[in-house]
C-alpha cells in the first residue's frame, strides 16, 4: 500500500513536469529557450516515471533494466540537448537579435586579450 | 577497309583506356546567330552557305544543331526504356496469383517447414536468422554486396574530388554566393569545433558500453534478436560517436579506407565461399562437414554465427563509411 503510495506521488510528478514541459516547448518561441524545456522534460520527467515504476515493481531484474534506462537518459539525453543547443549558437548568425545571451567564451577572449 | 578498323579499334581503345578527348578540352559550339528576317539576311553570308561542300555544312549544322538533338534522343530513349520496363513489371503483376487466395505460395507449407523444422534443420534457436542466414542466405549475400557496392561508389565518388582539390581552387567566393541568395535567409556558417568536454566526457563512458553491445547483438544473432545488420548498425554508431567526440583523426588510428576495404571484402568472400559450398553439398545432397551443434549453444548453428560476424562487419564499416564520406569528404 505505502509502494503505491510512493509510485503515485513519484508517477504524478514526472507527469506534472512532463505536461508543463509540453505546455512549454509550445509556448516559447525560440529554439534556445524549447531545447532548455525539452531537457527538462526528458531527464526528469522520465526520471521520475521510470523512479515510480521501479518502486512499483520492487526489487527484481525488471527495476534493474529501468535503472540502466535512467542511467543511460541522464548520460545521453543533457550531452544530446547541450550539443543541438551549441550548434545552434555557432550556426545561427541572427542570434543576437533573436534572444538575449552571453557568449561567455568571446568574453573570456576579451579578459585575456 | 583495313584502315578503317584500325581507326575504330583505335578509338575504342583510347575510350576504353580513358585517353579520348576530355569534356573540359571539349569546344563549347558558338552560339547560333540570330534569324534575321528574310530580308536583313547578310547576301554574302547566304551565297557562301551555298558554296560551301557538303561536309562543312554538316559539321555546321551539327555545331548548331548537334547538343539539341542528342538531347532529344537521349529524352525519347530513357522514356522507351521507362514505358518497357514499366510494361513488363505491369505484365508481371497481371500473372501473379491472385490475393488471398488459399492456393498461393505464401500459404503453402514453406511457414510450417520453417516454423517446425528450423531449429532441427539450421541449428538457430532464433528462427528468423535461421531464415535469413540458412534458408534464404543467397538474399542476404546480395543485401550485403549492395551495402558494399554503395560505399565503394560513394567513396570513388567523392574521393575523385577529394585528389582534385589540390589543383582546383574554383569555389565560388562568398561575395559571388551572396550575389546569388539576395533574397534567401543569411547563409548558416558551420566549423567544427572538436573540444567540447561534455561530449568527451559522455563518449568515454559510452563508447565502450556500446560497442559491448553490438558485439552482443552479432554475436547471439542465432540465439537471440538481432543478428548482423542491427548490431553492425550498432558497432557504427560507437564509431561515429568517437568520430564527432574526438575527431576523425582518432578513428582514423584503427579504421580508415584500407581498412575498411579490406574488411568489407574479405567478409564478402567468406560469406560467398562459405555459403557457396554449403548450397553445393545441400543441393547435391553430399553430407557437408559443418556441424550444426546443439541448439541453444553459442556455438551451434553452422555457419549462421561466422555469416553473421561478416554481415556486422560489412554493415558497420558501410554506416561509419557513409557519415564520414558525407561529413568530412574523407574516410
Amino acid at each position: 500500500m505505502i509502494r503505491v503510495i510512493i509510485a503515485g506521488v513519484l508517477m504524478l510528478g514526472g507527469l506534472f513536469v512532463l505536461s508543463v514541459a509540453t505546455v512549454g516547448i509550445f509556448r516559447f518561441s525560440t529554439m534556445l529557450n524549447r531545447i532548455h524545456v525539452a531537457a527538462k522534460c526528458d531527464t526528469l520527467g522520465a526520471l521520475l516515471m521510470l523512479s515510480g515504476l521501479m518502486v512499483l515493481s520492487g526489487w527484481n531484474v525488471f527495476s534493474l533494466k529501468l535503472a540502466l534506462v535512467i542511467v543511460f537518459m541522464w548520460l545521453c539525453n543533457p550531452a544530446a540537448s547541450h550539443l543541438v543547443a551549441r550548434a545552434e549558437v555557432e550556426t545561427n548568425p541572427a542570434l543576437e537579435q533573436i534572444c538575449d545571451f552571453v557568449d561567455l567564451t568571446k568574453e573570456n577572449n576579451h579578459d585575456s586579450n | 577497309m583495313n584502315e578503317e578498323l584500325k581507326n575504330i579499334w583505335r578509338a575504342f581503345f583510347n575510350w576504353v583506356m580513358g585517353n579520348g578527348p576530355r569534356p573540359e578540352n571539349e569546344v563549347i559550339p558558338p552560339e547560333p546567330p540570330p534569324d534575321l528576317p528574310f530580308t536583313q539576311k547578310p547576301h554574302d553570308k547566304y551565297t557562301r552557305f551555298h558554296e560551301a561542300t557538303l561536309k562543312e555544312r554538316y559539321n555546321q549544322w551539327l555545331e548548331i544543331h548537334g547538343l539539341h538533338i542528342f538531347a532529344i534522343l537521349y529524352t525519347g530513349l530513357s522514356v522507351l526504356t521507362c514505358i518497357v520496363i514499366v510494361s513488363l513489371l505491369l505484365a508481371t503483376v497481371a500473372e501473379l496469383p491472385p490475393f488471398g487466395h488459399e492456393r498461393n505460395p505464401a500459404n503453402n507449407e514453406v511457414i510450417r517447414r520453417y516454423v517446425e523444422h528450423g531449429g532441427h534443420e539450421t541449428g538457430a534457436q532464433n528462427i528468423v536468422a535461421g531464415l535469413i542466414l540458412d534458408y534464404r542466405a543467397f538474399d542476404t549475400f546480395g543485401e550485403s554486396a549492395v551495402l558494399f557496392t554503395a560505399a565503394v561508389s560513394v567513396l570513388m565518388l567523392l574521393g575523385a574530388s577529394r585528389r582534385n582539390k589540390t589543383d582546383t581552387h574554383s569555389l565560388p567566393s562568398s561575395n559571388a554566393m551572396d550575389a546569388y541568395s539576395i533574397h534567401a535567409p543569411p547563409m548558416r556558417h558551420h566549423t567544427f569545433r572538436k573540444d567540447d568536454v561534455i561530449l568527451r566526457a559522455v563518449a568515454s563512458l559510452s563508447i565502450p558500453v556500446i560497442l559491448m553491445m553490438g558485439c552482443v547483438v552479432v554475436i547471439n544473432g542465432h540465439l537471440s534478436p538481432g543478428g548482423g545488420f542491427s548490431g553492425g548498425a550498432i558497432l557504427s554508431t560507437a564509431l561515429i560517436l568517437c568520430a564527432n567526440a574526438y575527431g576523425f583523426e582518432r578513428v582514423h588510428e584503427f579504421f580508415n579506407e584500407r581498412t575498411f576495404i579490406v574488411s568489407s571484402s574479405t567478409a564478402l568472400m567468406i560469406y560467398a565461399l562459405s555459403k557457396g559450398y554449403s548450397f553445393f553439398t545441400g543441393a547435391n545432397h553430399i553430407h557437408s562437414v559443418i556441424p550444426k551443434g546443439t541448439i541453444g549453444n553459442i556455438l551451434s548453428g553452422g555457419l549462421i554465427l561466422p555469416l553473421n560476424i561478416c554481415v556486422g562487419l560489412i554493415v558497420a564499416g558501410t554506416l561509419y563509411g557513409f557519415y564520414a564520406l558525407f561529413s568530412e569528404g574523407d574516410m
